[in-house]
C-alpha cells in the first residue's frame, strides 16, 4: 500500500487521486483528499490536512471528511473542504461554512469575439473599475434602506427582477433560481444589516475580482454548445460574496454557539468549527440567517453584472441585449445546503457543508434549473489573473465521491505577506499587460502583489485532477483579457 | 506594546505583545489596521467602544468584531487603538477608543472577519501575548 506522511498524519492511496486519512481515535469518519501527487504535495505543506482531520470529529459527519484538488488551510474547517452531516442528529457547523456566506461565481456571456474587443481593452477597465464599487469603503450600487435590505434578503434575486436589475432570464440561469425560500431576515442580526445597507453591489477586496475573458479552448464541443459557449468568444466572470452582512451573520452566530452550545464546542478540537446540534433551535435560526445571507450575495453579484452590462453597451455603444449578455449561470462556494443524497443505499437528508468548494451535481438531479438538466450544471473555476480559468460541467463520479461537488479555484500557495515581499503590485501589472496583453486595475497595488498568478497553484492540474476522477468535466478554458480588483 | 503580521496561507495573522490585557488588545487592533493599510493618514476624529464577554478570550474577539462593524457603519478605517480591560464579576469588560481615519483619506483593503483559529491569549514574563489570524 502506498502511503504519504506528514507530521503525524499519514495518509494511503486509495486509488488514483484518492487519499484517505483512517478514522482513528475521536474521529467520527476518515477523511479524503482528492490531489495528484503533485498537489497533495503542496496541501501538505500547511495546516490543511490537520484541520480536515479536525473537521471528522463534527457530530454526524457522514461518509468522510472531504478536500478538494485546490484545498488550502483556512480556519476551522480547511478551504476546499466538503462535509455532510445528518440533518437529523448531525449538527450545521457556520466555521464549515466560512464568514462569506455565499461567496461564489458567476459568468455572463456575450457574443463578442475577441477581436471586438481588441484595442478597446484600456478604455474597458477604466471604465469598469470606475463604475463597479470595490475595496474598502467603495459603497455600493445601490444604498438600502431597512426594508429593502429585508426584501433582498427575503427574496433574493426576485428583488432584483422588481427593481429593474435583473431579467426573469436571470434567475433561470442561477442556482436556486436566484432565490433560496428558506430565507428568514429575522434571524440576521441588525448589525450585519447595518454592514450591508452601504455595500449590495460591490466587489470587496481580497481574492474578489471582475474579469473579462476570452473562451480559448473548447474540450466538450456538445456542452460548450449548450451553455452557449464557443472558441475566440468573449465572457465575464465575477468573484465575491455577502460582504459585511455575510462576515457578521457568520461572526454573531459563532458567538452564539459559543454561549448556547458550549458542551458541543468541548467536543471539537478547534473552536472555528463551532457547530448547532441539528434540530436545536439555534441551528434552525442560523439556517435561515444563513440562507437570507446568500440571497442577499446572488443580489450583490446581479448588481455588478447589471453595472457591468451598462459599462460595455456604453463602451460598445449599443444595448447590451443585442450583445446577447446573458448569464450563464452561478455558483456559490461557501454554503450549506439541505440535500438529499444516497448513502450506503439510503436516501438521507444531509446538510451539505462546502467551504471554497463548487456543487457540481451531473444531469439528472432535481434542482438543475431546466436548461442544464440534460446535461448537467456549468461549474466556474476562477484561475489566478495571469492563468486561465475553466468552465466544468457536473461529473457523474461527483455523487458518489463528493457529494455532488468539485474544486472552486487554483487554491493559494504562498501568504499574502510573503507575496508582498515578493512581488511589486506595479510589476506585476506592466508585465501582465506587456507580456500578455492583460489589462489589470486595482484600488491598490498592495492587492496585485497579493494575488499575483504566482501566489497560486496550478489551475490546469486542480481541473486535470477534477476531470481525470469525473467529479467536474472540462468543457472550455478562458484567458484574462481586463481584470478589476478591490 | 507591539505586532508582527505573520503568514497564514490565505489570511492574515498578528501576533501581538503588551505590557497589559488592555495593551495587548491594542496592539492587536494596531495589528488588524496594518492588515488593512500600509500607510495611515493622520486626518479623523477618535471615537470610543465598549464591549462585554465571558471570558478574556471572548473579550478580545468582541472588541475585533466591534471594531470591523465600526469600521463599516462609520465609513472610517481605526488606528492609533487605545483599550483597557477589567474583570467585573463574569465578565471582561473592554473600554476602547480609536482613531477612524476617514476611508477618502486611505487606501485601504478589506479584512472580513476576526476568527478563533489558533487564537493565544497568554500572560508571560514581560506581560501579555497573543496570537490572532483575521479572515481576508
Amino acid at each position: 500500500m502506498t502511503t504519504r506522511e506528514f507530521g503525524d498524519i499519514e495518509l494511503r492511496r486509495v486509488r488514483e487521486h484518492v487519499w484517505e486519512i483512517p478514522q482513528e481515535g475521536e474521529m467520527n469518519a476518515p477523511a479524503r483528499v482528492l490531489a495528484s501527487e503533485a498537489l497533495l504535495e503542496h496541501i501538505g505543506q500547511d495546516k490543511t490536512l490537520e484541520q480536515l482531520r479536525n473537521a471528522t470529529h463534527l457530530p454526524g459527519i457522514t461518509n468522510h471528511a472531504i478536500c478538494m484538488p485546490d484545498g488550502h488551510q483556512g480556519y476551522g474547517f480547511p478551504v476546499g473542504g466538503v462535509g455532510a452531516t445528518d440533518t437529523t442528529d448531525g449538527c450545521i457547523s457556520p466555521g464549515a461554512v466560512g464568514y462569506d456566506i455565499n461567496c461564489g461565481v458567476r459568468m455572463m456571456t456575450t457574443n463578442l469575439t475577441y477581436e471586438d474587443l481588441q484595442g478597446k481593452e484600456a478604455e474597458l477597465v477604466e471604465a469598469l473599475f470606475d463604475a463597479i464599487p470595490s475595496g474598502l469603503g467603495g459603497g455600493g450600487v445601490v444604498t438600502g434602506d431597512a426594508e429593502t435590505i429585508d426584501d433582498i434578503l427575503a427574496r433574493g434575486m426576485e428583488w432584483a427582477v422588481d427593481a429593474g436589475y435583473a431579467t426573469e432570464d436571470d434567475l433561470a440561469h442561477c442556482e436556486d433560481e436566484g432565490f433560496r425560500d428558506d430565507a428568514r431576515p429575522e434571524f440576521v442580526s441588525q448589525k450585519a444589516k447595518d454592514r450591508g445597507r452601504n455595500q449590495i453591489g460591490s466587489l470587496g477586496s481580497g481574492n474578489h475580482f471582475l474579469e473579462v475573458q476570452r473562451v480559448t479552448d473548447v474540450y466538450r464541443e456538445d456542452v460548450a454548445e449548450s451553455f452557449g459557449l464557443e472558441a475566440d468568444q468573449i465572457v465575464v466572470l465575477i468573484h465575491c460574496g455577502s460582504r459585511g452582512l455575510g462576515h457578521q451573520t457568520c461572526t454573531d452566530y459563532l458567538r452564539r454557539i459559543e454561549k448556547e452550545h458550549a458542551d458541543l464546542l468541548d467536543e471539537l478540537p478547534d473552536k472555528e468549527l463551532a457547530a448547532a446540534p441539528a434540530g436545536s433551535e439555534l441551528a434552525e435560526e442560523y439556517y435561515g440567517a444563513m440562507c437570507a445571507a446568500i440571497n442577499f450575495a446572488w443580489v450583490n453579484r446581479q448588481l455588478i453584472m447589471h453595472r457591468t452590462r451598462e459599462v460595455f453597451a456604453d463602451v460598445f455603444d449599443r444595448d447590451w441585449r443585442e450583445m446577447d449578455m446573458r448569464l450563464l449561470y452561478d455558483v456559490a462556494h461557501n454554503i450549506a445546503k439541505k440535500e438529499v443524497h444516497t448513502v450506503d443505499g439510503d436516501e438521507r437528508e444531509l446538510y451539505v457543508h462546502r467551504k471554497g468548494a463548487t456543487r457540481a451535481f451531473p444531469a439528472g438531479r432535481p434542482e438543475l434549473p431546466p436548461a442544464y438538466a440534460e446535461v448537467g450544471q456549468p461549474v466556474i473555476i476562477p484561475g489566478s489573473m495571469g492563468a486561465g480559468s475553466y468552465v466544468l460541467r457536473g461529473g457523474d463520479s461527483s455523487l458518489d465521491l463528493t457529494f455532488g461537488s468539485t474544486a472552486h479555484g487554483a487554491g493559494r500557495l504562498m501568504s499574502r505577506t510573503k507575496a508582498k515581499q515578493e512581488y511589486w503590485g506595479e510589476t506585476v501589472q506592466e508585465e501582465l499587460r506587456e507580456q500578455q496583453k492583460i489589462y489589470v486595475k486595482a484600488q491598490s497595488g498592495a492587492t496585485v502583489a497579493e494575488e499575483a498568478p504566482g501566489v497560486y497553484k496550478d489551475v490546469d492540474e486542480v481541473v486535470r485532477v477534477s476531470d481525470e476522477l469525473g467529479i467536474g468535466d472540462k468543457v472550455v478554458r478562458t484567458f484574462p483579457v481586463c481584470n478589476i480588483k478591490g | 506594546m507591539s505586532f508582527t503580521l505573520r503568514e497564514h496561507t490565505a489570511d492574515v495573522a498578528v501576533e501581538a505583545a503588551g505590557d497589559s490585557l488592555g495593551d495587548v488588545f491594542a496592539a492587536v487592533a494596531d495589528g488588524l489596521t496594518a492588515a488593512m493599510c500600509d500607510e495611515v493618514a493622520d486626518t479623523g476624529d477618535r471615537f470610543s467602544l465598549s464591549v462585554r464577554a465571558e471570558s478574556r478570550e471572548a473579550a478580545l474577539f468582541d472588541y475585533l468584531d466591534e471594531l470591523i462593524y465600526e469600521r463599516d457603519v462609520r465609513g472610517v478605517l481605526p488606528a492609533d487603538h487605545d483599550a483597557t480591560v477589567r474583570q467585573e464579576g463574569d465578565e471582561w469588560v473592554v473600554e476602547a477608543s480609536a482613531r477612524g481615519v476617514p476611508f477618502d483619506d486611505v487606501t485601504a483593503r478589506d479584512v472580513k472577519a476576526v476568527t478563533y483559529s489558533e487564537m493565544r491569549l497568554e500572560e508571560s514574563d514581560a506581560g501579555w501575548d497573543a496570537y490572532v489570524v483575521f479572515d481576508v
